[in-house]
């Protein structure tokens, strides 16, 4: 019998009680006093909480997790997360399930000095404006807004020349150079908002459709899957950008930030200013219903919402992620040069006044949880394996 | 003493078994029983209702849950075909030192986290790739081809790269445990290499044919990045559609479907259990009755 | 050279060492890119290389966390997985009920991994046991547990339980013909199922994600971002880092036995 691989008993053993001794050593990190805060990616300001720790005395635990609905409900009501996370940061309107699950806590913006600074809550959020349904529930408030941002689609301008509608995203010109994202509340929501403007379906309201509606929305997508208009449906940020660009696809549905990844990487593509209108989002921090936590746990994810809302954080996440923040952060990158360089604050600004403008155009909300959900997710299956 | 002894014995026998009915039976369990449950809005309640079942059969779904075995059964195939030789080679005709280079090289490249193995196959086999580059060098196509990635094809490069080297181990290791002296018996009987392989070797390595044809249909069967990054327009295997069940908050649903695999391939074994003799499986080791 | 050159079915040690060669270069294929991105290639046109991504690596304290989470996760995995894993082909063998033993061993492999992820998870909470360490380890030495177990029982079906006998005969007992018979022959069997058992927990996301709590190993942190806000050239240097690593370590391993046998 060939035994090409030797170990002696002893090794074995002894290599047992390593690793035994290396896991009771690594249980052994300090805890202290740390807040866990779950986040998408998005929110971690390339690690550096010591702004946060200085002024309050509390460390942050940033743990990485999905976005997908079933990343954070299953993690939320299953996997624990009400026993371990204080504050959870994801793209916001997903309240009707947290809520109803009792996942969340109702925020008391009395709580945050630096709520009423935050003029995009007055201007976008608050309640009565269309974007509330990112950050509030049933008259009440349950989110802090991180990130706003407005999304529409990009292209490469070398290929395709000026575009300006969501209908090159269905131009038999691009047949098979075409990428949506794998996902009905967003590539779902642009087709309805296209076909609505366009005249070529009735639908009332593409952010809240009936299921005869997203029917017909996930009909006009299988007519084009059949014409192999599409290239692909992209499910990850970084699929995407590599799809940018190797130049796999000339017209996108995706992020704005993928653009100037794709930038970064040498390769220009422009996001387009569609006639249409944008899809509307912001990402909310949830305070999270914590089984047995503390008053002075609560006290200190109010201190880090704050924290969030200040000019810093939303000036370093501006820079690192490309998307809005607060209106804080642009002046503070201008005023501290020695955090921010004249050019980070520049960027900071660009990127700040270029969504400013997308609200400003307007277009339809995301909708993450619509009344038929149901019927989304079961067309959107049909979608997939037609 | 003697007692003692054996109290301890089945202890530590019967521990795996308990270890595995708590932490793994209870919970599946309980995914069975809410397969039956209602779903009503966000939440769910106890019952025993068949609707989830019903929305499964009689939707879509279905359809990839037969995909999910075609190509499962598909990608086995090719990857048995692929290690049963290189498991052969290196038990019989290689040097041990050979052996270990060559097995230690197949399992460095799972040391890399998958989802970033299985994207690096998206800049191999894109439009502009090498391998379109090297294809339109050679003068064989003139124009990029497509079919290369986002296709049926990639996804089967995905799955067979992914399963393909977890075959080769225990094939390797049943089959350089086949007595020499049954080999040279057959040869000196005057038969023919083939009628050798067939009649003595084959089944002799049945038990590491089984071992890799689990690990590579089931990781298949189970598997949901492959698709998602490699597959064509949406391209979905049994996982994704459960994941996506779980994203409207349908448990049941969700419960059902996965209830309805584990049950499917609890068939599958059965029926392989009955129609292979359990001894041929676990070989000599069964046949030792104390 | 060939060690049962009659007998055995030849398939023409050219051939087969060409498939293997194949086989290899497509394994390793897809590590090349990593490599290329984390020394800055990854940009169409550029040629010149930096190793900035190396520096960057240890000054992200959340990938410098998540590695030492996954670094203790797979040692305990790798040692408990193939230590039950042992166990289990044992109770194949001797507890009567061969069948039922292989379906309950085998089971952990035909749940879908989200499934049994959330199944876990709820039943964790059931059980009061808080996401952590312990929960990660649990569920991933559940998943390794059917691979350790399986490659235990292909080696053991190998064993000639003649040896035993002979080993009874002369007086030993159970323990001590199972420690000095049976364990050395099947060593590399309980070698295979700690490799195996240290890949699955290399490679485990779904599973882990929804029991790892207040953690991130390197996969659930690498999936988030890739979902997300895009890989960074951190990641792919410390897949690059942990590729050289494997091979020097497994080269030199090679070297050490090559040199005790030649002693």
């Amino acid at each position: 019998m060939t035994r090409p691989f030797e170990i002696s008993r002893r090794g074995l053993l002894s290599t047992a009680a390593g690793a035994a001794v290396l896991s009771v050593a690594g249980r052994a990190k300090a805890a202290g006093k740390t807040l866990n805060f779950a986040d998408i990616g998005v929110g971690d300001p390339g690690g550096d909480w010591s702004g946060f720790t200085k002024a309050s005395g509390w460390n942050v635990n940033l743990v990485a997790i999905g976005n997908a609905p079933s990343a954070i409900l299953n993690v939320m009501i299953g996997g624990g997360g009400t026993s371990t996370y204080d504050i959870i940061n994801i793209v916001g309107g997903m309240q009707p399930p947290l809520i109803s699950n009792h996942l969340i806590e109702a925020i008391d913006p009395a709580e945050m000095p630096d709520w009423a600074k935050d003029t995009y809550i007055s201007e976008y959020l608050t309640e009565g404006k269309p974007g509330f349904q990112f950050i509030g529930y049933q008259g009440r408030l349950y989110g802090v807004p991180s990130v706003l941002q407005g999304d529409a689609f990009a292209y490469l301008p070398e290929k395709t020349g000026p575009l300006d509608s969501y209908a090159a995203l269905f131009d038999p010109k691009w047949r098979g150079y075409v990428a949506l994202e794998n996902n009905y509340t967003t590539a779902g929501q642009k087709t309805a908002l296209y076909l609505k403007k366009a005249g070529l379906a009735d639908i009332k309201d593409p952010a809240n459709m009936s299921p005869a509606e997203i029917k017909a929305v996930v009909d006009f997508l299988i007519g084009r899957k059949k014409g192999g208009q599409f290239r692909v449906l992209w499910s990850s940020f970084e699929q995407a950008v590599d799809l940018i660009v190797r130049k796999e696809v000339y017209v996108i549905d995706c992020w704005e930030p993928m653009v100037f990844a794709a930038a970064a990487k040498g390769v220009h593509a422009v996001y387009a200013d569609p006639k249409e209108g944008y899809l509307l989002w912001a990402m909310a921090a949830y305070l999270v219903n914590k089984r047995n936590g503390s008053a002075a746990e609560k006290k200190a994810s109010y201190e880090l919402l704050n924290f969030m809302l200040g000019g810093w954080y939303g000036a370093k996440i501006t820079l690192l992620r490309g998307y809005m923040t607060n209106p804080l952060a642009p002046a503070y990158a201008a005023s501290h040069p020695a955090e921010f360089t004249a050019a980070e604050a520049k960027k900071i600004a660009a990127i700040t006044a270029n969504v400013k403008h997308k609200f400003d155009q307007g277009g339809t909300w995301q909708n993450r949880w619509p009344t038929h959900i149901d019927a989304y997710e079961s067309e959107w299956q049909r979608f997939e394996a037609a | 003493m003697r007692r003692a002894r054996a109290a301890v014995r089945y202890g530590l026998l019967g521990l795996p078994g308990v270890f595995l009915v708590v932490f793994l039976v209870c919970p599946l369990l309980l995914t069975f029983a809410i397969s039956f449950w209602q779903r009503t809005g966000f939440t769910f309640t106890p019952a025993l209702t068949f609707n989830s079942y019903r929305a499964f059969f009689s939707g879509v779904r279905l359809l990839v849950f037969d995909r999910s075995l075609l190509i499962s059964l598909e990608a086995t195939a090719i990857s048995l075909l692929l290690a049963y030789p290189v498991a052969y080679f290196l038990a019989f005709h290689a040097v041990p030192k050979a052996v270990r280079i060559c097995l230690s090289l197949f399992t460095v490249p799972f040391l890399i986290n998958y989802i970033i193995r299985t994207f690096a196959w998206t800049y191999l086999l894109d439009r502009s790739g090498p391998v379109n580059r090297l294809l339109q060098w050679l003068g064989l196509v003139h124009h990029p081809v497509s079919w290369l990635l986002y296709s049926d094809f990639a996804v089967f490069i995905g799955l067979v790269s992914a399963y393909m080297p977890f075959m080769v181990f225990p094939l390797w290791l049943s089959l350089s445990g086949i007595d020499q002296r049954l080999i040279e018996a057959s040869w000196m009987l005057g038969a023919r290499p083939a009628r050798t392989f067939f009649g003595v070797i084959l089944p002799l390595s049945l038990p590491g044919i089984f071992a890799a044809t689990i690990f590579g249909f089931v990781g298949s069967f189970g598997e949901s990045a492959v698709p998602t990054i490699l597959g064509g327009v949406g391209f979905q295997l049994m996982g994704n559609t459960i994941t996506s069940a779980m994203d409207v908050l349908d448990y049941p649903l969700a419960a059902a479907m996965s209830s309805v695999v584990v049950i499917a391939m609890l068939g599958l074994l059965t029926a392989w259990f009955l129609s292979f003799d359990l001894r041929a499986l676990l070989g000599k080791i069964m046949e030792w009755r104390r | 050279m060939p060690r049962a050159g009659h007998g055995a079915l030849s398939f023409g040690s050219g051939a087969v060492w060409i498939l293997i060669g194949v086989l290899l270069f497509l394994l390793y294929l897809p590590l090349v890119p990593p490599v290329l991105f984390s020394i800055g290639l990854a940009v169409p046109g550029v040629h010149t290389i930096t190793f900035r991504a190396y520096g960057e690596l240890w000054g992200s304290p959340i990938l410098v966390s998540a590695t030492e989470t996954t670094m203790e996760v797979a040692a305990i995995v790798g040692v408990a997985a193939p230590a039950l894993g042992l166990l289990s082909a044992l109770a194949v063998r001797e507890l009567g009920i061969p069948r039922l033993m292989m379906l309950l061993v085998l089971l952990p492999l035909f749940i879908p991994g989200v499934s049994m992820g959330l199944a876990s998870a709820f039943f964790f909470r059931e059980l009061g046991i808080a996401p952590s360490l312990p929960s990660v380890a649990l569920v991933q030495t559940i998943w390794a547990l059917p691979f350790a177990t399986l490659v235990m029982l292909t080696v053991m079906s190998t064993f000639d339980p003649v040896l035993l006998e002979a080993a009874y005969v002369t007086g030993a007992n159970r323990l001590r013909g199972f420690l000095d018979i049976e364990l050395p022959i099947i060593r590399p069997g309980v070698l295979g199922a700690v490799l195996f058992s240290l890949i699955l927990s290399f490679n485990e996301t779904i599973r882990t994600s929804l029991v790892q709590g207040p953690l991130n190993t390197v996969q659930t942190y690498i999936w988030s971002t890739y979902k997300q806000t895009g890989l960074s050239t951190a990641i792919y240097a410390l897949m690059t880092l942990l590729i050289l690593l494997t091979l020097v370590l497994m080269a030199s391993i090679l070297v050490i036995v090559t040199r005790r046998r030649a002693a």
